[in-house]
């Protein structure tokens, strides 16, 4: 299941952001609800939860400028 | 002196957690344990903390135990000093450990000694948190360190967490002591976005409630050749240049995190340096009739004959923090002094 970067931005769709913090590591088992990310727009920030148990595969490097919407996980 | 956990040790996981987030769940997991326990301070509610010791506590807990208060420090410490002579359990936020000069009366007369001046028969079980440190050019008056002088008080204790790990189970076992309690978080271990990253802020924390003991120092490597002492943001500077000096062959150091000031752990201290004959001190803290000081007594008031070279100190010289980038640089114990005063001690 893929997790992506929330619409934190209604105004800006195409509104960028940045991964602040992996919380797992590429390849890690994860249980539901578990912490994966924290992201930012702005100075806003939001907590990313895994949205089911598994394998989690990373998508974006720590730190990395996305814009909202894209992909950066994934969960299997 | 390694042993952090309790009898009751927490299960393996790898779920790991920032700082703040750490610190969150240790008040958390007491609040839901115990009703007496209640947070205020200012920005500690809707905002959660401005260094995010208190994220998601209001949502969970209400306004009725996350309260928000005026700018009057003296109104609201002594509020939960109060709360606390009645049987409460208070943490009260001093957003920064810089702001003590408007309430220190409260703290040092009062929370550190009605239990004294009682015969024993008042407890004040609180504790009181803020937030310390420089680099991130907030000038004299945001970026002190000042633990010195809170743990110059009897009747206080001090402790100074510097992982996540630490932090959620110092915050327990704070919350649950009946003296007392300066809980002292340095913002650049909180594992926030906006400060400089800090690769060890973010780590392993076991879910549920564990002790990490007061008063008790954490080897944080293991070393032979010389001992550094330090604490909090410091303790993360020392290990990166204890691996780098390892790797090129300088020294193998020894890095202990005192974890608590007070109580002081000088048997941890006293066994590593009488091992290895050399120490340094490193000390975000001003340098005069501080932390550095008490450290190195502890080794001179014992056996002097131990040490096989002079100590060397790194702490923040006796001036104000600078607001200039450069300059604030210059006075904290960076990585290039630190590793100066390795090699001074080695005579490399």
């Amino acid at each position: 299941m893929d997790v992506v970067f929330p619409t934190m931005s209604q105004e800006k769709p195409l509104a960028e952001g940045v991964v602040a913090t992996w919380f797992v590591r590429d390849g890690e088992q994860v249980a539901a609800g578990q912490l994966l990310a924290e992201v930012q727009v702005d100075k806003v920030s939001k907590e990313i939860p895994a949205p089911v148990a598994g394998t989690v595969h990373l998508h974006a490097l720590e730190e990395a400028v996305v814009v909202q919407g894209t992909v950066i996980a994934s969960v299997d | 002196m390694t042993a952090t956990e309790t009898s009751s040790a927490p299960a393996a996981t790898t779920r790991r957690l920032t700082t703040a987030k750490a610190m969150s769940e240790g008040i958390a997991t007491e609040m839901a344990a115990n009703p007496e326990v209640f947070y205020l301070g200012e920005d500690v509610g809707a905002y959660g903390g401005i260094f995010g010791s208190t994220g998601g506590l209001l949502e969970q807990f209400g306004p009725q135990r996350i309260i928000d208060t005026p700018i009057s420090e003296t109104a609201f410490i002594g509020l939960a000093i109060g709360a606390a002579t009645e049987g409460m359990r208070p943490i009260a936020e001093l957003m920064f450990a810089d702001f003590m000069g408007v309430c220190f009366d409260q703290i040092y007369n009062h929370m550190a000694k009605i239990h004294f001046e009682s015969g024993g028969t008042v407890k004040v079980p609180m504790v009181l948190t803020t937030a310390v440190g420089g680099g991130y050019s907030d000038a004299a008056q945001h970026s002190q360190c000042l633990w010195g002088l809170f743990a110059h008080v009897p009747g206080l204790k001090v402790v100074v967490p510097s992982t996540p790990y630490d932090a959620k189970g110092l915050m327990i076992s704070a919350i649950r002591d009946d003296s007392p309690v300066v809980y002292m978080f340095h913002k650049g271990v909180m594992g926030l976005p906006w400060m400089a990253k800090n690769a060890r802020a973010t780590d392993v924390v076991p879910e549920g409630a564990y002790e990490v003991p007061i008063g008790k120092a954490r080897i944080a490597r293991p070393g032979t050749d010389c001992t550094v002492v330090t604490i909090s943001l410091s303790v993360h500077h020392a290990l990166d240049v204890a691996d780098q000096l390892a790797a090129a062959g300088v020294a193998d150091a020894e890095v202990i995190d005192l974890r608590s000031l007070v109580p002081l752990d000088r048997d941890a201290i006293w066994e590593s340096v009488s091992r290895t004959g050399r120490l340094v001190v490193v000390d975000e803290d001003y340098l005069s009739f501080g932390m550095s000081g008490e450290v190195v007594a502890t080794i001179t008031d014992r056996d002097p004959s131990v040490l096989r070279a002079p100590v060397q100190r790194v702490a923040v010289p006796d001036v104000p923090i600078p607001y200039a980038h450069g300059l604030e640089h210059a006075v904290l114990p960076n990585a290039s002094r630190i590793e100066a005063a390795i090699r001074a001690v080695m005579g490399a």
